[in-house]
């Protein structure tokens, strides 16, 4: 019985472009094996699927669209020979990018979201001659953009300002909501690291009825480009509530928003497709109504709930 | 037979110590100069050996420099103060539980899943039951079997903590962190307000749980590589840059995780548990404080913000250094929380007015705890920054301005302000206290502490006559009688102790004004007995206290337990200072003691009051009328006639009449009508005593004094009652209740302590301090032997009482002899002790010259007989009878040991009082056989007896006695 398997140098297995794919090949064995080379496979692609959104039926039914290749590379790390019992460690480093060499395409981060899928894979196959099952491995490693590639320019501390007044919703309001009124003030950055925390405050000025919650949600909008159409969709992927229940007018309230690891990646604006990220100031006034609707969707426009959404683009720093 | 002659005069000086005049007195303090010369010169070598009790002191004074020099004393022992925070959080917790504790009503209207979880089918049935109850609860307390109770709420909450537990151990963190996630989610409802404070802690304990290991697992990877090898050793104030990637990483990922919780409440309380884990990312992990104590605003629920925030100030004193900063924001947001719970409009029905209270005072302890974060260890500096952060004041000098404060947020602040600062500013918070005037916490309270405030230390005169000016005005105008004295009560020690004698008759004045005006209620007398104590603990003399206006109308109107221990004090104070003369005085006590007397019931109590019985006994005892001696008498009988049903005064009035009689005495014979008159008094005063040895002494005590007067046949009567007293001690023990009893012990036998001395006060006060009153069912062996002690004594007064020639001189003698047969209390060993006195008795009468006379006015018995024969062969016959008596109650004692100590007891009575000659002789030695077949012979009585036998032995001179 053999096994084999890959174990990267770094445990968050994040690495960058311009650095070498490092670790070992763990190959641990019963007897010892014959073998025509041990070769490790990099592979980086985008996978773009249409599933629903803003997608027809027609649109749905091609599926799959062709995947955007990013990195294909293959090195033998050992030449033929024998692999004694027992457990063998088979370093190895390999370079992602090399200088001066044209890549297909850029290397996009790691990402997976619900229509866009950016993967990178390291597989290390090891050939046993035709009798035996070939041993292979595969381990995913994250990509993220060279530190040289990043923004020269600092996140801009700039943030906008916003107002959400019953004037300001297209939706219907509730007639007590409509008539009464209500304001509610703050800003936000639009530009954001994804190593920080959105940041803002907020202030409840007014409201004739009370308030039962306000929440930032993190919404993502994933679009790609099908013939002549951009199909997008939109998925919320983080709720986070800045006040609970009717709170104290003009105080002001923090928002603090961080950001979820896996579910983000920088803003990208490719040919293909794009990745978006938008945030949403939704506040929930109290109403029996809302009891009714208790499973709907948070950011879908109700009798009862006011919205406010802003951009927001994500940027990678050091 | 022949009585043997005694010359007591030769045989007093021959036994008398020799003695020599004495320098110093012993008791008298050595001089205070040397004094304190020696106690320097200890000081000066105390360096070269430990003195416990110094040493340390030493020491703190070092401390407490280092801690005036700087911030540095923060770092002196961070360990030592996060182990005095840890304690107070627990005692704090405790005293949370126990204040709004659970009641068996409480279970939650909307049941969230974690507690659901059980595993009980018909939970989901028993909340709608329970909701619907609530609007009934006379249906839910029959059906309350199927309801989730706040045990159970309990006990599911510590099983979720050991789950917890117990998936962290199997390394499965992500279920920690969800069931703590729901845990923390508990706290978002607030609906059973009293049940909050409960859950908040149990809550809290499994956040606290949750953070202690997570912060353990950081420090774990910080602190060892993967493969167990020790990277570092981090130290207790440690830095960011000390800790290594994957740690960090580690750590990241738990606030991010937290992070993402998407309710606000859950996830400000599990960022603060693990708010201690920022050290490991930065050197400022108190600056996510500051954004935490913001985000707490979101918490619309006004109990679950300020839980939130006092769970805040406990987590922030786990981190090494912190500024007050976010406390205050937290004490500012309060007053505006509080501000908006005071001005719903909801509060026009009576309920919610109730709810507004009972929220209120569930958010007490939450201010209170931050408030004293804030001042812990602040400098008089920091306080006035604090004080400005606060709103309240405007600069480092005008401390306090004229904004209001939320008057619960100003009692705790007035709690915790540094004394100096209360003594300087007292009229500025005094007017603070006047502006902040809400619902949220009685003005009159604030009021109160700033006088307790002041108290603890006096600021200068002028401030506190500002202050007291400025008080006496606030109370004027209060109206209801229980505010004024909530009020007043702490200024009364001020006034008191600065002589502000004006501002005193004005409080007196307003307090007797509102008690007239409406019944007063038992809270009201409580106040009042505060305030009268303190005046009376202040004053030495009680006729200052009585001078002052409206005292007694105050007094009066008290009633109850108050004006019980009023009562005693006022009593205490009167009988501290020897004797009471002024007669308005007295008239006032009296009346004192008459309504302390109403208000106990002494017939029914079981000892608790006999401190009140005490000092009325006392009082009466220390009336002096001076020379107006019939008054006194007269005030004796309205003492008895008023008091009754107390047995222990029964006596002391004997004993003060007594003492009046003796007094008239010493001015001659000239109040002799005045003298009988007190005898009768105490004569007829006697037999209302239940017990029988107090009776008896006093019967003695009485004969004595009637002795002194020449009064011999008051005297001879009152023997005679002493004697049928002990008659009928058989016949009363029989069916005794509960009686008052004494140690009669004190009375010393066969003494000459005739005439005043025995009734002299002092003694008198010592033997009513000495008789503590013991309840007993039946005579009890001390009983019995205070009676036969009292016999003796009666023996003892014998030898001075004239004889009557008409009933035969041994008269009495023979009353008491028959005693010995007749009472089933005398034991044999008794018996024995009683013969023995009567013996001695018999054999003093038979002297030409008594060992002591009562006056010289009556002729005593020795010299009524002189050389009369029949007399003392009446004594000499009587005597052989009760000889021959005694061996055969000692032949008769069926126990070995009793019968040789009682054979030798009966042996030494004999030589004494007999000459020992061929009548007597066998009748010695074959008690003295008895005792050595009875005893050992090295016993020590027994070897002195027989010495004595033989110094005795007929070898000695002719006597003048005569011979049968």
């Amino acid at each position: 019985m053999s096994t084999v398997e890959i174990k990267l140098s770094r445990s968050n297995r994040i690495y960058r472009p311009s650095e070498p794919l490092q670790g070992k090949i763990v190959i641990k064995s019963s007897s010892s094996i014959f073998h025509y080379g041990i070769h490790l496979t990099v592979n980086g692609s985008a996978n773009l699927q249409v599933r629903g959104g803003s997608a027809g039926v027609v649109e749905s039914l091609y599926g799959v669209i062709k995947p955007i290749k990013i990195l294909k590379k293959s090195q033998e790390i050992r030449t033929s020979g024998r692999i004694g019992s027992g457990t063998t460690e088979v370093p190895f480093s390999m370079n992602l990018k090399q200088h001066g060499e044209e890549n297909l395409e850029r290397f996009y981060e790691t990402f997976h979201g619900a229509d866009i899928n950016i993967q990178y894979l390291v597989t290390v196959d090891i050939m046993r001659g035709y009798l035996h099952k070939s041993l292979s491995a595969t381990v995913e490693f994250i990509v993220e953009t060279d530190k040289a590639d990043l923004l020269e320019r600092p996140v801009s501390p700039e943030m906008v300002v916003f107002y959400i007044t019953q004037d300001t919703q297209r939706h219907p309001l509730l007639p007590e909501l409509k008539s009464g009124g209500f304001k509610v003030t703050g800003k936000m950055s639009t530009q954001c690291s994804l190593l920080d925390p959105i940041a803002g405050e907020l202030t409840v000025e007014a409201s004739s009825v009370p308030i039962h919650s306000i929440d930032i949600h993190l919404l993502r909008m994933e679009s790609i480009l099908l013939g002549e159409k951009i199909i997008s969709e939109t998925s919320l992927i983080q709720t986070t509530q800045v006040a609970d229940g009717d709170v104290c007018r003009n105080m002001t309230l923090p928002i603090y928003v961080i950001l979820p690891r896996l579910l983000t990646c920088p803003t990208v604006l490719a040919g293909p497709f794009s990745v978006e990220f938008k945030v949403s100031v939704v506040i929930s006034f109290r109403s029996e109504l809302s009891k009714l609707h208790k499973k709907s969707d948070p950011t879908t426009p109700r009798l009862w709930l006011a919205m406010e959404t802003l951009p927001l683009e994500l940027v990678r720093t050091n | 037979m022949e009585f043997r002659p005694r010359n007591y005069i030769a045989e007093e000086e021959s036994h008398a110590l020799p003695r020599s005049g004495a320098d110093d007195h012993p008791l008298f303090a050595p001089s205070t100069s040397s004094n304190h010369h020696k106690v320097d010169v200890v000081d000066h070598e105390s360096h070269d050996f430990f003195d416990p009790l110094r040493s340390p002191a030493a020491n703190a004074v070092a401390l407490n420099k280092d801690v005036e020099d700087g911030e540095s004393s923060s770092t002196v022992s961070s360990e030592a103060a996060a182990e005095v925070s840890v304690k107070e959080w627990t005692t704090f917790k405790r005293f949370l539980m126990q204040k709004f504790p659970v009641s068996k009503m409480v279970s939650v209207s909307l049941m969230p899943d974690v507690i659901i979880k059980t595993g009980k089918a018909n939970v989901k049935d028993s909340t709608t039951k329970h909701l619907k109850e609530l609007d009934d609860p006379a249906n839910f307390a029959e059906e309350d079997v199927k309801v989730i109770t706040g045990q159970e709420y309990v006990s599911r909450l510590h099983e979720l903590k050991d789950e917890i537990k117990r998936a962290w151990t199997a390394e499965d963190r992500v279920t920690s962190l969800k069931l703590s996630i729901k845990v923390a989610r508990l706290l978002m409802d607030t609906s059973v307000l009293q049940f909050y404070p409960t859950l908040f802690v149990l809550v809290v304990e499994i956040m606290d749980m949750l953070g202690n290991l997570v912060w353990e697992r950081i420090k774990q990877k910080a602190e060892f590589g993967e493969d167990g090898s020790r990277l570092c050793y981090l130290s207790e104030n440690f830095k960011e840059i000390n800790i290594c990637v994957e740690a960090k990483e580690t750590c990241n990922n738990w606030f991010c995780k937290v992070g993402s919780v998407r309710e606000l409440l859950p996830r400000i309380y599990l960022e603060l548990a693990i708010l201690p884990c920022w050290r490991f990312l930065n050197d400022r992990p108190a600056n996510s404080l500051q954004r935490l104590v913001l985000m707490t605003r979101g918490l619309a629920d006004p109990l679950a913000s300020v839980y939130c925030r006092l769970y805040m100030a406990h987590c922030a004193r786990k981190l090494p250094s912190c500024d007050t900063g976010h406390l205050i924001t937290s004490i500012n947001d309060i007053k505006i929380l509080l501000t908006r719970v005071l001005s719903t409009k909801e509060a026009a029905h009576g309920k919610s007015v109730d709810n507004r209270r009972l929220l209120v005072s569930l958010m007490e302890p939450t201010i209170e705890y931050i408030m004293k974060c804030i001042f812990k260890d602040a400098s008089q500096r920091q306080v006035g920054t604090v004080l400005m952060e606060l709103g309240l004041g405007r600069n480092q000098v005008e401390l306090f301005g004229s904004n209001p404060c939320v008057s619960v947020v100003l009692h705790h602040l007035l709690k915790e302000l540094p004394t100096e600062i209360v003594g300087s500013y007292a009229v500025e918070i005094l007017h603070l206290i006047e502006y902040s005037n809400d619902k949220s916490y009685d003005q009159c309270l604030n009021y109160r502490l700033l006088g307790f405030r002041l108290c603890e230390r006096r600021p200068t005169l002028d401030i506190l006559n500002a202050a007291v000016d400025r008080i006496i005005q606030v109370v004027t105008l209060l109206d209801e009688l229980d505010d004024f004295l909530k009020v007043v009560d702490p200024y009364v020690d001020i006034i008191l102790q600065n002589q502000m004698d004006n501002h005193l008759n004005t409080i007196l004045e307003g307090i007797s004004e509102r008690a007239c005006k409406k019944e007063i209620v038992d809270n009201d007398v409580v106040g009042l007995q505060s305030i009268l104590m303190k005046i009376l603990s202040h004053f030495k003399d009680l006729e200052d206290v009585f001078a002052l206006g409206h005292f007694l109308e105050i007094l009066d109107v008290m009633y109850g337990s108050s004006r019980i221990s009023i009562d005693m004090q006022i009593l205490n104070m009167a009988t501290r200072n020897g004797c009471i003369n002024d007669p308005t005085t007295v008239q006032l006590l009296f009346e004192i003691c008459q309504a302390l007397h109403d208000g106990i019931d002494f017939v029914n109590s079981k000892g608790d009051d006999y401190q009140a019985a005490r000092l009325i006994s006392r009082f009466v005892l220390m009336v002096d009328y001076g020379a107006e001696m019939e008054r006194h008498l007269t005030f004796l009988v309205e003492c008895r006639g008023a008091f009754g049903s107390i047995n222990e005064l029964k006596e002391t009035l004997v004993h003060s009449s007594n003492h009046l009689a003796t007094k008239a005495l010493k001015d001659g014979r000239k109040h002799l009508s005045f003298v009988k008159s007190c005898i009768a008094f105490s004569e007829v005063t006697i037999p209302s005593i239940s017990d029988h040895i107090r009776q008896l002494n006093l019967y003695i005590e009485t004969s004595e004094v009637a002795l002194l007067a020449g009064l011999i046949s008051h005297s001879d009567g009152l023997v005679d009652s002493a004697i049928s007293c002990l008659q009928s001690v058989d016949l009363i023990n029989g069916c005794s209740g509960v009686r008052l009893r004494c140690n009669g012990g004190t009375v010393p036998p066969l003494h000459p302590a005739v005439g005043s001395t025995w009734i002299d006060g002092s003694i008198g006060i010592q033997r009513l301090g000495a008789t503590v009153a013991r309840y007993h069912r039946s005579l009890t062996p001390v009983d019995v032997d205070g009676m036969v002690t009292s016999i003796q004594k009666l023996c003892s007064l014998l030898v001075i009482v004239p004889g009557n020639p008409e009933l035969g001189f041994t008269h009495t003698l023979k009353s008491i002899l028959s005693l010995i047969t007749s009472q089933s209390w005398i034991t044999s060993k008794i018996k024995i002790r009683i013969s023995c006195a009567i013996v001695s008795l018999s054999a003093t009468l038979s002297q030409n010259k008594l060992p002591y006379n009562a006056d010289l006015e009556i002729l005593s018995n020795d010299l009524l007989f002189y050389g009369d024969s029949s007399y003392v062969q009446e004594l000499l016959s009587f005597s052989e009878h009760v000889l021959q008596n005694l061996v055969e109650i000692i032949e008769q004692e069926p126990s070995g040991a009793v019968r040789g100590s009682m054979a030798l007891e009966a042996c030494n009575c004999i030589a004494a009082s007999f000459k020992i000659n061929h009548n007597i002789q066998p009748v010695c030695s074959k008690l003295i056989e008895t005792a050595k077949s009875n005893l050992s012979t090295n016993d020590a009585y027994l070897q002195s007896t027989i010495k004595v036998l033989d110094k005795h032995l007929p070898t000695s001179g002719i006597s003048a006695s005569t011979t049968i």
